[in-house]
């Protein structure tokens, strides 16, 4: 293995912090912790479902105090960490500031949502801070709606090369080969990750939802702690649309063991 | 609990279908070593599904976590380093334990250090359960056999970290081999310890299976003897009188002992005498045997008897430690981080991450 160039102390963080460019001395904010709320600190909200990756940064009254994103193809696990480090230095704010994890679960491309869940768990579980799984389908909706779109909406993601995924009315169905969506007249559509293979207008307001994602994703993770309701660390897993390919169903439990003698 | 001089090292494992999590000092004492196993995950399908594994990482890693943390009953305060394995192994279930640890690594501003998984088989050998009295480590220059259902192959150490390929398997894993024998026999996944438990049975064993040795060479090829033993195993089920292709037609009990003995000598024979004939060569002054296929009996035992004709001590480590688990990447990833070597943001999976390099 090589020794790593930009970790020379041997720590993660050390000098990643030191040299974070962006603005050095933006100064930190007093984080707002509404009566009643057990999470106090900053939210951090990351979403790595779609092709562009989101860092956010938000306080426990839900408003969304800067973000990041950037076009993350497939290197989603050699850029996030970096950049939730540079997001928290511009706001000089230690990672122990933080009061809780947001993360979108999709549906989207699996390598990317097994980096962003994964990294949320071990943010959450380094921190002992609480977890909250927001599906990415429902807060770009959402965000769709804020952008003033006319609702009823539905949205369309990509599943691979040729399948699509529907999301509307709280429900996620996929879309095989070339199927079209049944809708009510009337539905607004809306295209993620799909130029070429849905309606202009369509990816318009895609591109429209995804630049309202961050705050979605903080506002609606900061109303979820608020109300008490984190999830189980444990249990937080990407939306999956599909089972896996030659899988009929999952029979059998996972053998658990302290250690195999 | 005896202390042992060295740093206590957090260890995530995830390349395969084991999520494991341990935490080792000094690169040696287990304090706590947890794994949460997918075999019964995948019994329906008789072997790995790549996406089965990799979700079932993401749903168990804070469990076993949380298991193995309250087992040592430790503080970040005594952690000098996390590990992770960075390959080889399945991209999405690298992925999981990578990008975990390097969460964990930044919020505690904790060294991480990225662990070539086959170099953990190799370390498993100096792993000391909780508890256990101190043994002497494995002696150098030695010779490796790492036999699993994803490795098989033979590798010399002159020192530590310092590896040099003797062979490896051509095509199939050695316990491929026997998860696919196990399924025409009608034995169920995974194939190694049926078919082992099936063999002891054996009264007859006049059936031979053939040897690929392959010349003079260390590697190992097994596609050769699973055809072999899909000809012989239809033969004999003709004989029986028993159609080609009715799975619920089984062979007589006596007929797939003696089949299912005469494919683990021919494994065994193969595995072990290139083996022993390397550590020879190679003035060897002990041998480890390591990975799941590790765990079987016969493989042990023929290849105890053959280094202890030669004055060699065989290490095998406990089947437990042999199998996938945390505690093996805790003990080499204890010796890379005193080795100085630190990974950063960047660290990513490298499914297909050679041992001759290093990690
Ligand atoms: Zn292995």
């Amino acid at each position: 293995m090589s020794r790593s160039a930009t970790s020379g102390g041997g720590r993660l963080a050390g000098p990643g912090r030191a040299t974070a460019p962006g603005p050095a001395s933006a100064p930190a904010p007093t984080p707002t912790a509404l009566p009643g709320v057990s999470a106090r600190g900053w939210i951090l909200a990351l979403d790595t479902a779609s092709s562009t990756a989101l860092v956010a940064l938000g306080d426990t009254a839900g408003r969304l105090i800067d973000e990041r994103t950037w076009r993350a193809g497939y290197r989603h696990g050699e850029e996030l960490l970096r950049r939730i480090d540079e997001l928290l230095a511009s706001h000089s704010l230690p990672v122990s500031a933080l009061g809780a994890i947001v993360a979108g679960t999709g549906p989207g491309a699996f390598t990317g949502l097994r980096v962003g869940l994964a990294t949320a768990k071990g943010l959450a579980w380094g921190l002992g801070r609480p977890l909250v799984g927001v599906p990415t389908g429902e807060a770009l909706l959402a965000a769709t709606a804020e952008a003033g779109a006319r609702p009823p909406l539905a949205l369309l993601l990509p599943a691979g090369s040729s399948d699509r995924v529907l999301v509307r009315d709280g429900s996620v169905l996929l879309l095989t080969g070339g199927v079209e969506p049944d809708l009510p007249a009337g539905t607004t559509l809306v295209a993620v990750d799909l130029d070429g293979r849905a309606p202009e207008a369509a990816s318009s307001l895609g591109r429209a939802a995804l630049a309202g994602l961050g705050a979605v994703l903080v506002r609606l993770g900061a109303a979820r702690l608020a109300a008490g309701e984190p999830d189980d660390l444990a249990r937080v897993v990407p939306e999956y649309v599909t089972l896996p390919r030659g899988v009929r169903e999952q029979g059998g439990e996972v053998a658990w063991s302290r250690d195999h003698r | 609990m005896r202390p042992i001089s060295g740093p206590l090292v957090l260890a995530l494992e995830s390349s395969c279908d084991e999520t494991g999590v341990a935490l080792v000092e000094g690169g040696r004492r287990i304090h706590a070593n947890v794994v949460a196993s997918q075999v019964a995950l995948h019994a329906p399908t008789g072997g790995i599904v790549p996406e089965v594994a990799a979700r079932a990482h993401l749903r168990w890693i804070v469990p076993v976590l949380d298991e193995a943390w309250q087992a040592a009953g430790v503080g970040w305060g005594d952690v000098a380093a996390i590990a992770v394995t960075r390959g080889p192994g399945l991209a999405g279930s690298l992925l999981v334990g990578i990008n975990f640890a390097k969460a964990l690594a930044y919020v505690h501003e904790k060294p991480l250090v990225g662990v070539n998984h086959l170099e953990g088989h190799l370390y498993a050998a100096w792993l000391l359960d909780p508890g256990e009295p101190g043994k002497p480590e494995p002696v150098f220059p030695l010779v490796a056999l790492i036999v699993s259902g994803g490795h098989t192959f033979l590798v010399e150490m002159r020192d530590h970290l310092g590896y040099r390929l003797l062979g490896e398997t051509v095509d199939d894993a050695a316990g491929e081999a026997f998860d696919k024998v196990g399924r025409l026999l009608g034995l169920g996944y995974p194939g190694g310890p049926a078919i082992m438990a099936a063999a002891a049975g054996a009264t007859r064993r006049d059936v031979v299976f053939p040897r690929a040795w392959l010349g003079d060479s260390y590697d190992f090829s097994f596609s050769g003897l699973k055809t072999a033993a899909r000809r012989i195993i239809a033969a004999a089920r003709a004989d029986e009188g028993l159609s080609a292709d009715d799975p619920d037609a089984r062979l007589s009990e006596a007929t797939t002992a003696e089949l299912a003995y005469g494919f683990q000598e021919s494994v065994v024979d193969v595995l072990a005498t290139k083996t022993i004939r390397a550590a020879v060569a190679t003035g060897a002054r002990s041998i480890i045997l390591g990975g799941g296929v590790a765990a079987n009996r016969v493989l042990r035992e023929r290849l105890a008897a053959e280094a202890e004709a030669r004055r060699l001590p065989l290490v095998v480590p406990r089947p437990g430690l042999c199998t996938d688990n945390g505690a093996m990447i805790g003990a080499a990833g204890a010796r890379r981080f005193e080795a100085g070597e630190r990974a950063g943001y960047e660290l990513d999976a490298r499914p297909s991450l050679p041992l001759a390099t290093g990690a």
